[in-house]
């Protein structure tokens, strides 16, 4: 039957993943909290980087605006006064007035200065080769055409207007259409240009709506992952407890079974009246005693259990002198361990100091960790109990420690973090048929932090098991914690 | 009133053969001397194109060019007077020191000059001393006057009989005599 118990437990379930239960189960019982500040870290690194993207494209676009208003602007203004600079000329011919004519040729010279200007600027921008080549063409069309201009001006100027229309239309039309073709030449390259930055920028923003739509997907699959791990934790947390449960209640009823059924054998051999003599009366008498009290404690402790599920300091905490609780743990354990021939070695340091707590929570402590070491001894009957003044590294100065020792079959490194879990038994505790609750290590541990102290561990796999018990010192805690635990009293 | 008339005519007639004397060198009489400059004497530059290869004329090369005697420079350019408003003070001072002629002779000078073709072009008329430089700015083949310190790195100043209006000896100044 218990062969057939452990090839079941061989059977793979995810339950059977101790780390991953572990982890889960942990994320389970902070509500996920760890796991969504990771995916909202991630999720806000995300956001940072997507926001960047964005205003790198804005700012990309903003430039191009920018830019290609400006150019436009700029080639607007250089066709104006092109146009300004003949224009001004052509004026000087519809007046015989000197001094009018004198301004028109002035007007035209200004505007013939800024179009030299804006030449001169294009050329300083021009960065491929076909633009430095039209602007030197431009450059030079425009230098030919002032030339002309000159000539036509100097005409106007002199009353010669025969002369400057015929200099005009002979070289002046001809040299200002290609001073004009250059231009419209300057526009179109700067509208290709223009394209090919358009372009640019609308791959720029595709690749940007890419991005971000990967990192959406990506944010909503770790979303989803997290939720998953969460929830998935939970349900695996749910169903650990409720198979902790189930072997609780198998080994509560294994444990409440053996007495009963003596007793039920016994009850019946006394009803039959199959007993008659004194010496086996007094016999029975006493293992009915002896189970009758056995499930007692084991009621006891479960009733104990359940009264510190809430984990609420249970205890009124006042000075006490741990040599004398242990040494009345140790009469009252005497019965067992003397029954299975355990050596129990007391080491008590002299002078240790009163430690803050309550008599019957440091007994029941020191009961299940010394039951413990009983039961998992092993071969080797020895137990070892000292007791310890200590620098504690827990803030206080000093702590008075307690050590259960036994040389038994000891405990696999990755069950230590467990052992203390309610209802937890280990397979290999199972399968060497220790029979126990679960709740022993769990009990000790929480009526250990309900006093203000704790339970550590040292264990390696057969040899053996160190539990120490760590109280605080009533000299420093002593009048708080009793205040504290005056106050858990009234609530 | 024809007889009115006539009688004008003929004096005008009169006055313009009388200005052909005007031609002949002025009398050593109306040129200023050196004593007659005072300290507020201000120099009157003849300002050409910075183009003109030209650097010197004498006060008759001047004459003949300032009335039509001379139409082309030796570059071939073909010469462009301006000259100020009738009333101006330089105009008066070039009248008299250069031309040796009264505002009245020269007109009729230049209008017989444009009937017979002597005269290409009459002479441009401008209103301000900024306004003479800049036509000769424009004009390759003008020639002007502008009170020295009217004068600046757009045009050429020419060297009257070798002397420039810096120089001691330069004869057109306008005095402040000349003003009243």
């Amino acid at each position: 039957m218990k062969a057939d118990t452990s090839k079941k437990r061989k059977v793979w379930s995810p339950y059977h993943l101790p780390f991953l239960v572990r982890h889960l189960a942990a994320g389970s019982r902070y509500d996920g909290i760890f796991l969504l500040l990771i995916v909202s870290s991630i999720v806000a690194t995300v956001a940072v980087f997507v926001i960047r993207d964005l205003q790198a494209s804005n700012m990309e676009a903003q430039i191009m605006y920018t830019g290609a208003v400006r150019g436009l602007q700029r080639i607007g203004e250089l066709q104006y006064d092109t146009q300004e600079t003949r224009r001004a000329t052509l004026y000087a011919l519809t007046t015989s007035d000197s001094n009018l004519q004198v301004e028109y040729a002035d007007q035209s010279r200004a505007a013939d200065l800024r179009v030299r200007n804006g030449i001169a600027e294009y050329a300083l921008q021009a960065n491929i080769a076909s633009k430095v080549k039209l602007a030197s063409r431009l450059n030079l069309d425009w230098t030919h055409y002032l030339h002309i201009r000159d000539e036509v001006l100097a005409s106007i100027l002199e009353g010669s207007t025969r002369e400057a229309v015929s200099l005009d239309l002979t070289g002046g039309v001809p040299a200002f259409e290609r001073v004009r073709q250059d231009l419209n030449e300057v526009k179109r390259l700067y509208e290709q240009d223009a394209a090919e930055r358009l372009n640019n920028l609308v791959a720029s923003s595709h690749r940007s709506m890419w991005r971000l739509l990967a990192i959406l997907i990506f944010t909503f699959l770790l979303s989803l992952a997290a939720v998953w791990v969460i929830q998935r934790g939970r349900m695996l947390s749910t169903i650990h407890l409720a198979k902790l449960q189930m072997e609780f209640v198998a080994s509560v009823s294994h444990e409440l079974r053996t007495p009963l059924a003596v007793l039920s054998s016994a009850s019946d051999n006394l009803a039959d009246g199959l007993i008659h003599e004194e010496s086996a009366l007094r016999r029975y008498g006493a293992v009915l005693q002896h189970q009758s009290r056995k499930m007692t404690a084991l009621v006891d402790q479960i009733l104990l259990f359940a009264s510190t599920e809430d984990r609420r300091n249970r205890y009124i905490l006042h000075p006490v002198d741990v040599a004398q609780v242990l040494d009345s743990v140790l009469e009252s354990t005497a019965e067992l361990t003397k029954k299975d021939g355990f050596i129990i070695d007391r080491d008590i340091q002299p002078g240790l100091p009163l430690v803050s707590g309550d008599p019957l929570g440091i007994s029941q402590c020191l009961q299940n960790l010394i039951s413990n070491a009983v039961k998992y001894s092993g071969d080797e009957r020895r137990i070892a109990v000292r007791g310890t003044l200590e620098r504690s590294d827990r803030g206080s100065d000093h702590e008075v420690q307690i050590s259960v020792i036994d040389k038994g079959i000891g405990i696999d490194r990755s069950e230590l973090t467990r052992i203390f879990e309610p209802f937890y038994r280990s397979p290999r505790v199972n399968g060497l048929q220790i029979y126990g609750t679960g709740l022993g290590l769990s009990l000790a541990k929480r009526i250990a932090e309900s006093m203000g102290g704790r339970i550590t561990v040292n264990s390696g796999l057969s040899t053996g098991s160190t539990f120490v018990l760590h109280l605080l010192t009533a000299k420093e805690e002593g009048q708080s914690t009793a205040s504290e635990g005056v106050q858990h009293a009234r609530q | 009133m024809r007889l009115l008339t006539a009688i004008i005519t003929a004096l005008t007639l009169a006055t313009a053969l009388d200005s052909d004397f005007a031609f002949a060198p002025p009398a050593s009489g109306s040129v200023l001397s050196s004593a007659d400059r005072s300290a507020t004497s201000e120099p009157l530059a003849i300002v050409v194109n910075q183009s003109n290869p030209t650097d010197n004329l004498s006060l008759a090369e001047l004459r003949r060019v300032l009335l039509g005697g001379r139409n082309y420079w030796s570059n071939g350019r073909r010469i462009t007077v301006v000259m100020r408003d009738p009333d101006d003070l330089e105009r008066k001072v070039i009248l008299r020191e250069v031309c040796g002629m009264t505002e009245e002779q020269l007109k009729n000078h230049i209008l017989r000059g444009l009937f017979t073709g002597e005269i290409l072009v009459s002479p441009k008329i401008l209103s301000s001393p900024a306004g003479v430089r800049k036509f000769v700015f424009n004009v390759p083949g003008g020639i002007g006057y502008l009170r020295l310190s009217d004068v600046d790195s757009s045009v050429k100043i020419l060297r009257i009989d070798q002397l420039l209006p810096e120089d001691k000896g330069y004869k057109l100044r306008i005095r402040s005599q000349a003003a009243d």
